[in-house]
């Protein structure tokens, strides 16, 4: 996509929805992530990922995918459970996606992007109903498949399960079909 | 050690843990072999209690297990991380698949009494008579009286939650409070009770407990957590470990003897008796032999079907029991995967509460007489199913990403509903198991090579069960319907059977209306090797009430002098 069009769909507020200033300044910000070492995603793309998923899912009044360690449990995740050829997909729609989005910034490096330039291409490959050019479809991949990890990690998180989401772990009762509002206060159920 | 007792009964799960049981109580000094690792009810849960962040990257199947656990991983779910323990290592126990073969099992105490499904259904006399009527391999030698009970004994005896609806083609029985239908579901069941006068939606039945106890090492009300596979520390549904082999251990008659198997029956041809068993210890490798008046085989349908085919002698080259050359042969199972799910916009103020470990049944209504009868296929196929609201695709859609999309992560996604068929397989003669003495286990057993697929009548059956499913969903006005029609092989069902099948006549079956096998009366085999049709509904509770009544046989004809 040329640089016109992702300015236009900025101004659209299509963009924006999760450049907030605490995720500015997670893109500004020269420190490394902690002392932790991944096991699948390189070391140098850890930050950049990092960073996405706390877009993703930011810290509201609830903590964000940073805080939750979310990163560190995609990277172990992947790592664990998914085979060669699904490491291989990951990793080559990733590079798609790094140089589609320097492209798209009309920047030279990814660490030159700023999180209004991320957050324009969350939006477009996010936003249901945009029409891809067919070289930025494993771009578009990328992006969907990490929101799905970020997700699943979120949901298979200790604190989010036990203490954000309706918790029961042992039900007792039975019921089929009762009112949201009185079984849960309109929360999920974590389990 | 001792070797002599008058009952010998091999293998612990749904059938071995009955005779067990039975045979105690009625004073039988009985030996149970099983040939895996003790399993103590509620002790050797190690997950009963996890929560899916209890593990590292929650409780899927990872690379790891699939490096010793490939085959077992076939089916999706059984080896996540809270149950894997409960399947066999692939490496240790391999087979063999001339087509592919999906052989699902683990051994231990208990079987796969500790990780069934529990879904619990009697067979009718459409299906004792379906063989007789199509003028298909045998006539099965009893009937629905000859087991109803029995059914009514074991059902009583184990706890069978469900609800009575009236149909000769789904008899009644003797349930516990019927669990309850979500919205979705009670939805789907109205229409269809308004829209079809063939067919009727109802709860499952599952050997569940909902209300009060039942015997066995502190059995009580189900606290619907849905962890069953991983064993409960309630007991609430049934397993051997908490139900049948307590009972036998209470009676002071059981000897239970682990890491013990069983490859060889023992025959005197003078006596026309068997006499015994051969045992290898599974850890040790040592060798022994035990003597019993009364051998009951209820190693579950493969492993039992191998030790009579082990079993040769100059009477029986063949195999012990096989004068007829059906043993390994019939292999049946219930073919899966196809069905239709979709989606409804209804019931947003709508939940639930309890995870409810059953589904809903919609119970066989084809070919069962007059206007049900098909031209494209003969026998039948019943649905499990159900709908709930844990997908919320639509929500990532609307949200995209960010704090919207993350606030609307924390609610439930829309209502799903799902119908999945459960078909019936017919008997072949050339679907069947064989031994492979070239390819030796690590105990110098020979593996099992497995050649079976499915045919014309289950492959037209398939396209009745997704069109059915369709239509039902459309009828009631769900979006989004889709058919599907996944990947099954022969096995994955995890109901194998009939590889000893029961008939009148020792020239075209194994075993005899008692469930003896013809040529030696005194050895018993009881679970799901006997069964002369597959039927379309899950066998265990048939297993059960087989081997009350085989037990029951046996103890009369011992007392009689007559084996």
């Amino acid at each position: 996509m040329d640089r016109r069009k992702a300015l236009k769909n900025i101004g659209n507020g299509i963009g924006a929805i999760a450049v907030t200033p605490a995720v500015v300044s997670l893109f500004q910000s020269c420190q490394t992530s902690a002392t932790y070492n991944p096991l699948f995603i390189p070391k140098d793309d850890f930050k950049i990922i990092s960073n996405l998923m706390e877009m993703i899912i930011p810290k509201t009044d609830i903590p964000g995918a940073v805080e939750l360690k979310l990163p560190e449990f995609v990277d172990a995740y992947i790592d664990a459970v998914w085979d060669e050829e699904e490491k291989t997909d990951f990793t080559e729609t990733w590079e798609v996606f790094i140089s589609s989005s320097i492209k798209a910034a009309g920047k030279e490096n990814e660490n030159d992007l700023s999180a209004a330039d991320w957050d324009a291409q969350l939006a477009k490959y996010l936003k249901p109903g945009n029409d891809l050019p067919a070289d930025e479809i494993l771009a578009s991949k990328f992006v969907n498949q990490l929101r799905s990890l970020t997700v699943n990690a979120f949901k298979t998180n200790e604190f989010i399960g036990e203490e954000v989401l309706a918790y029961a772990p042992i039900p007792g009762e039975q019921k089929g079909c009762v009112d949201l509002m009185e079984a849960t206060g309109g929360k999920a159920w974590s389990l | 050690m001792e070797t002599n007792y008058d009952a010998i009964v091999v293998g612990t799960g749904i059938s071995g843990g009955w005779a067990a049981k039975e045979l105690c109580e009625k004073g039988l000094k009985t030996l149970v072999l099983e040939r895996g690792r003790m399993v103590k009810h509620v002790e050797d849960y190690p997950t009963m209690n996890d929560d899916p962040w209890d593990y590292k990257t929650g409780d899927v199947i990872t690379q790891e297990t699939l490096k010793t656990q490939k085959k077992q991983s076939r089916t999706g779910y059984t080896t996540t991380e809270s149950s894997k323990h409960f399947f066999v290592d692939d490496i240790e126990h391999p087979y063999n698949e001339t087509n592919r073969f999906d052989w699902m099992r683990g051994y231990h105490v208990g079987g796969r009494s500790l990780t069934w499904g529990r879904q619990s259904y009697r067979l009718t006399d459409f299906d004792f008579t379906a063989n007789l009527k199509d003028g298909i391999a045998v006539d099965w030698p009893i009937r629905y009286k000859d087991l109803a009970p029995w059914y009514d004994y074991v059902e009583e005896y184990i706890g069978v939650s469900g609800e009575n609806v009236g149909l000769s083609q789904f008899p009644d029985g003797n349930y516990l409070k019927p669990m309850e239908l979500t919205c979705v579901e009670d939805h789907l069941k109205s229409d269809i009770k308004k829209n079809y006068k063939d067919r009727i939606l109802t709860i499952g039945r599952t050997a569940i407990i909902t209300e009060g106890s039942k015997p066995g090492l502190g059995r009580s009300t189900c606290q619907h957590r849905s962890r069953c596979r991983r064993g409960c520390p309630f007991g609430s549904y049934f397993s051997s470990n908490s139900s049948t082999l307590p009972a036998a251990e209470v009676t002071g008659n059981m000897t239970l003897r682990p890491n013990s198997l069983v490859h060889e029956i023992m025959y005197d041809a003078d006596s026309k008796r068997a006499t015994g068993v051969r045992v290898i210890d599974s850890e040790t490798k040592e060798v022994h032999e035990f003597n019993a008046k009364v051998i009951f085989l209820c190693a579950s349908t493969v492993p039992s079907t191998s030790i009579l085919m082990q079993s040769k002698s100059d009477t029986f080259p063949n195999g012990m029991g096989n004068a007829s050359d059906q043993l390994g042969r019939n292999i049946m199972d219930h073919h899966l995967g196809v069905g239709a799910s979709a989606a409804s916009d209804d019931f947003k103020d709508k939940y639930y509460t309890g995870r409810r470990n059953n589904g809903i049944y919609i119970p066989r209504f084809r070919n069962i007489g007059g206007e049900t009868n098909q031209k494209d296929f003969t026998r039948g196929y019943g649905y499990q199913g159900g709908g709930g609201r844990s997908d919320w695709t639509k929500q990532i859609a609307e949200m995209a990403y960010g704090a919207a999309f993350k606030e609307a992560s924390l609610k439930p996604g829309d209502w799903q509903i799902g119908l999945s068929g459960f078909g019936e397989i017919l008997p072949y003669q050339d679907n069947k198991m064989t031994l492979d003495y070239n390819k030796l286990d690590k105990w110098g057993l020979p593996t099992v090579t497995f050649d079976a697929t499915l045919k014309e009548n289950e492959l037209n059956m398939r396209k009745d069960m997704q069109q059915q499913a369709v239509e039902m969903l459309e009828s009631a006005g769900f979006r989004d319907v889709k058919g599907h029609d996944r990947d099954y092989a022969i096995g994955l069902g995890i109901h194998e059977m009939g590889t000893a099948r029961m008939g009148h006549d020792r020239k075209t079956s194994v075993l005899n209306e008692n469930n003896q096998l013809h040529d030696v009366p005194n050895v018993y085999v009881t679970d799901g090797s006997a069964m002369t049709s597959a039927g379309n509904v899950n066998p265990s509770l048939t297993y059960m009430a087989l081997t009350a009544r085989a037990a029951n046989h046996a103890v009369k004809e011992l007392k009689k002098m007559n084996i």
